[in-house]
């Protein structure tokens, strides 16, 4: 067992500093100069070269990688050109926001998705699974920024319900945040909850066919039992697991839902500091959504030997 | 904005412009005073235009937030060492300069009690300051002070450093006078020491540093707090000290009646008008030009705002490398332009833009019509013969052009196909912005590139081709000497006049194309009273209504 940790261990490090590497040199082969914006217009190019050199990106990029991992194994990702505060306080920052919404997003999605995929399921063939699988199709298809706009017109403008954008004022209360949150979760949860619908309809179906709810039919049980005790909790595995792959995707990929509400979370914070050549940003945040993805991939490695003692053994051989 | 974002700092008016989010600001001045009402007219008459010019003003009422939906996070909040726009748009609430400029774009006094004594035939500037001026401290404000601020202007302000060296000697005389001694006459002093963007700011002494953490004025507004991309916060100062002139353009009486500005990040320009419709934002700066209609449809929440004559778009020509280095060769691509179609292609609704000769609008002090025989063109055929002649060899022409401002892009497709259709080979490469910006200062990359800057009310302050070593490296002996008379006429007469062989310069030269003038469409709550349409916009003096 302690062997497969440390493998399973090392597996994670070389991932996280094979991203550190990739990440650092994407960055740096793009075209940019993050000082030539920083400065405006007026600046002359000798002004630029001087504050190049002040942050230290006149350096060989050998070197400039050196003093990042340097930074980074003590912990510190960085300071950010434009933000004037270290990465990690701008993560730390847009971190609420974003996870706020992929919560509020993954449940409202699971609130339309697994109802309508059951009744898909239920009735599979019907009108209704017609009108749900249609459904389900229309939802993955719709941009999410036309979604987006349209719902600001109508419950933003037009009645007035929601905030049209932004992340509250600065006085704002939890509450008042979480109303800002509203309607970008909806946005999310409608376009993702055709992922869940499928997904609990397959999931369904192939319980469906199983010999013990034929066992569990035929011995007299009421349907709705057979449905909710048998056929829908044995779903729920794969069902599950899309919901958690669907909150981790938003975590960093709520990029255009954020941007047409303009709420400052991760995506957002990456997608700007791209276009203004952020440097330390765009490898900090990089950097910790792979760290995420790493870990909970650990965890479900080392959660797996403990339900499955195969995994493990395998592994071991 | 100036180029500024290139130029930029701002996106501007660009037809459907999703810029993205480095734009920063910009600004300049417009005011539609002197544009006249013979401009403005056919605006005004617009059916059904509800067309918020210079609000409803009058004593406001104190009290109130105004969220300002603005088009991107600043880039810091120095305004001296960063010359875009958004950053002097927020700070000048926060900082003054000594000059400032008013409605008809002329120099007006802000911290300085008048307009300084030039003497020794325009070599030596003394000013004396307002007395009783307080910092946001508390302290009163001194000499001391101010020449602190301008040293450090001097030695690491991108405007600064140029000034710098015109000048000998910095000093004050005494408490409340300080003196400024040139080399040679320069008449673009007091301008630069007026401009909003990359400002002469003047802070307090305690509070400079290589990176100010205090931001410590003598404005109308405190800094408050700032939260990268959701807001920057400024509260009034009650102490603040105002001028007694009535308010004219950004000079004159200025008076705090919001308790509260916060400047909010908002780099879709969807959601920057989505936000007026709903009353969310009291001003939006920056709107997409297709927003007009649903602006005066809505009435009731959110007015139009028109900011005339904006911004022009310009084409820089490489004065320095490659096939564009000679003279008759930009000559050739100049007369194959047609610039009244780019502008069309750009902005589409001639309410939004203008085209012309003239580089400053009629009715200002620069207005002149001199080398209009040389504009618009749109003459293909003279164009490849000139170039024939030039001994064009056939080599491509890379034109650099960037979509985070659609209006570069939509003029980069019509200019590409004028230049195609004279004959020239063209390499129209489209990057982003900050590509851009950053292969410009390569001599070796390009041969054009499309950018935009701000009207200014002084023509050495934009754009930046005008000074030595900005992108394009335009030097010859006629520059040096017609910019040399030009900039030692003290007298603004006369520098008005000889503004017309400057102008005339750049027809003759072509270091760039100066394409026509923009306006930029802003939205404003209708609770925002008092508001006065400007390139950098400014809150004080403006109320919230009940």
């Amino acid at each position: 067992m302690l062997r497969f940790l440390i493998v399973r261990l090392a597996g994670a490090l070389l991932v996280l500093a094979l991203v550190a590497v990739i990440v650092f040199m994407l960055t740096r082969l793009a075209a940019g100069d993050p000082v030539a914006l920083l400065l405006g217009d007026q600046a002359s190019i000798a002004d630029i070269a001087k504050v190049r050199a002040q942050y230290g990106l006149d350096q060989p990029l050998p070197a400039q990688f050196v003093l990042w991992l340097g930074q980074l194994l003590h912990g510190n990702l960085g300071q950010s050109l434009f933000l004037q505060q270290p990465v990690t306080q701008a993560l730390l920052d847009r971190a609420e926001p974003t996870l706020l919404l992929a919560f509020f997003a993954v449940a409202i999605a699971a609130l339309i998705g697994i109802p309508a995929g059951m009744a898909a399921a239920i009735w599979r063939g019907s009108a209704a699974d017609q009108v749900f699988s249609s459904l389900a199709m229309l939802g993955a298809s719709v941009p999410s920024f036309w979604l987006g706009l349209t719902l600001i017109q109508v419950f933003a403008v037009k009645l007035g319900w929601f905030p049209s954008s932004g992340y509250g004022d600065p006085t704002a209360s939890f509450g008042e945040r979480l109303q800002h949150l509203l309607l970008p979760a909806i946005v999310l949860g409608l376009v993702n909850s055709a992922l869940i619908i499928r997904f609990t309809r397959a999931a369904m179906l192939d319980i469906l066919g199983e010999d013990y709810v034929r066992t569990a039919r035929a011995k007299g049980l009421a349907e709705g039992t057979v449905m909710f005790k048998h056929v829908l909790r044995n779903s729920l595995v794969p069902i599950v697991t899309v919901l958690g792959l669907t909150m981790a995707v938003m975590i960093g990929g709520t990029v255009v839902t954020e941007t047409v509400f303009n709420l400052p979370g991760v995506g957002n914070l990456v997608v700007r500091a791209v276009l203004r050549r952020d440097y330390p940003v765009i490898q900090g945040a990089l950097l910790v959504i792979a760290a995420i993805y790493v870990f909970i991939n650990f965890s479900i490695d080392i959660i797996y030997t403990l339900v499955d003692p195969r995994i493990r053994l395998e592994t071991s051989a | 904005m100036q180029s500024f974002q290139p130029d930029h700092r701002s996106s501007p008016p660009g037809r459907a412009d999703a810029d993205a989010g480095t734009g920063l600001d910009a600004v300049t001045l417009t005011r539609r005073q002197w544009l006249g009402a013979a401009a403005a007219a056919p605006l005004c008459a617009l059916p059904g235009a509800a067309w918020a010019q210079a609000a409803p003003a009058g004593a406001g009422r104190r009290g109130g937030a105004a969220n300002i939906a603005v088009v991107a996070e600043p880039p810091g909040l120095d305004p001296m060492i960063s010359t875009a726009d958004l950053v002097g748009t927020i700070m000048q609430h926060v900082y003054e300069p000594l000059y400032t400029v008013d409605a008809h774009w002329n120099i007006a006094p802000m911290l300085a009690r008048d307009m300084p004594t030039i003497t020794e035939g325009g070599k030596v500037y003394t000013i004396t300051l307002r007395k009783g001026v307080k910092l946001h401290n508390g302290r009163e404000l001194n000499t001391d002070d101010v020449v602190a601020s301008l040293q450090r202007w001097l030695d690491i302000a991108p405007r600064g450093k140029a000034v710098k060296q015109e000048i000998t000697d910095l000093a004050a005389l005494d408490a409340s006078t300080i003196r400024i001694t040139l080399k040679e006459p320069y008449a673009p002093l007091l301008s630069q020491l007026a401009a909003t963007s990359g400002m002469a700011a003047i802070m307090a002494k305690e509070s400079l540093a290589p990176q100010i953490t205090q931001f410590i004025g003598t404005g109308p507004y405190k800094f408050k707090e700032r939260r990268p991309d959701q807001f920057v916060v400024l509260v009034r100062f009650d102490d603040y000290s105002s001028r007694t002139e009535a308010a004219s353009g950004y000079a004159g009486r200025r008076e705090a009646l919001l308790d509260e500005l916060r400047f909010v990040p908002v780099p879709s320009p969807n959601t920057r008008v989505e936000g007026a419709l709903s009353g969310q934002f009291h001003f939006s700066d920056q709107l997409s030009l297709e927003a007009i209609s649903r602006l005066e449809e809505s009435g009731s929440v959110a007015v139009p705002v028109m900011i005339k004559d904006f911004g022009f778009p310009y084409i820089v020509l490489n004065n320095k490398e490659g096939v564009l280095a000679s003279q008759a060769m930009r000559r050739a691509v100049q007369t194959a332009v047609g610039d009244s179609d780019l502008m069309d292609a750009g902005f589409g609704d001639k309410r939004f833009y203008s085209v012309g000769a003239n580089f400053f609008p009629e009715g200002t002090p620069f207005y002149s019509m001199a080398g209009a025989d040389l504009y618009d063109n749109n003459n293909p055929k003279a164009g490849k013969e000139m170039a024939a002649k030039a001994g064009y060899d056939g080599r491509p022409i890379r034109i650099l052009a960037s979509r985070q401002y659609s209006f570069h892009y939509n003029m980069a497709l019509v200019f590409n196909e004028q230049l195609k259709k004279a004959g020239f080979k063209t390499d129209l490469q489209v990057v982003d912005w900050a590509t851009l910006i950053q292969r410009r200062t390569d001599p070796k990359l390009w041969d054009i590139f499309i950018s935009h800057s701000n009207i200014q009310p002084e023509p050495m302050l934009s754009p930046p081709q005008f000074s030595a070593g900005a992108p394009g490296w335009w030097e010859s002996d006629t520059k040096k000497k017609v910019l040399g008379q030009f900039n030692s006429a003290t007298d603004q007469a006369q520098r008005g006049a000889l503004f017309s062989s400057v102008q005339k310069l750049v027809y003759d030269e072509v270091p760039f194309l100066r394409i026509g003038n923009f306006n930029s469409l802003a939205a404003r709550s209708t609770k925002l009273q008092g508001l006065t349409p400007m390139n950098w916009p400014f809150f004080w003096n403006t109320s919230l209504s009940a």
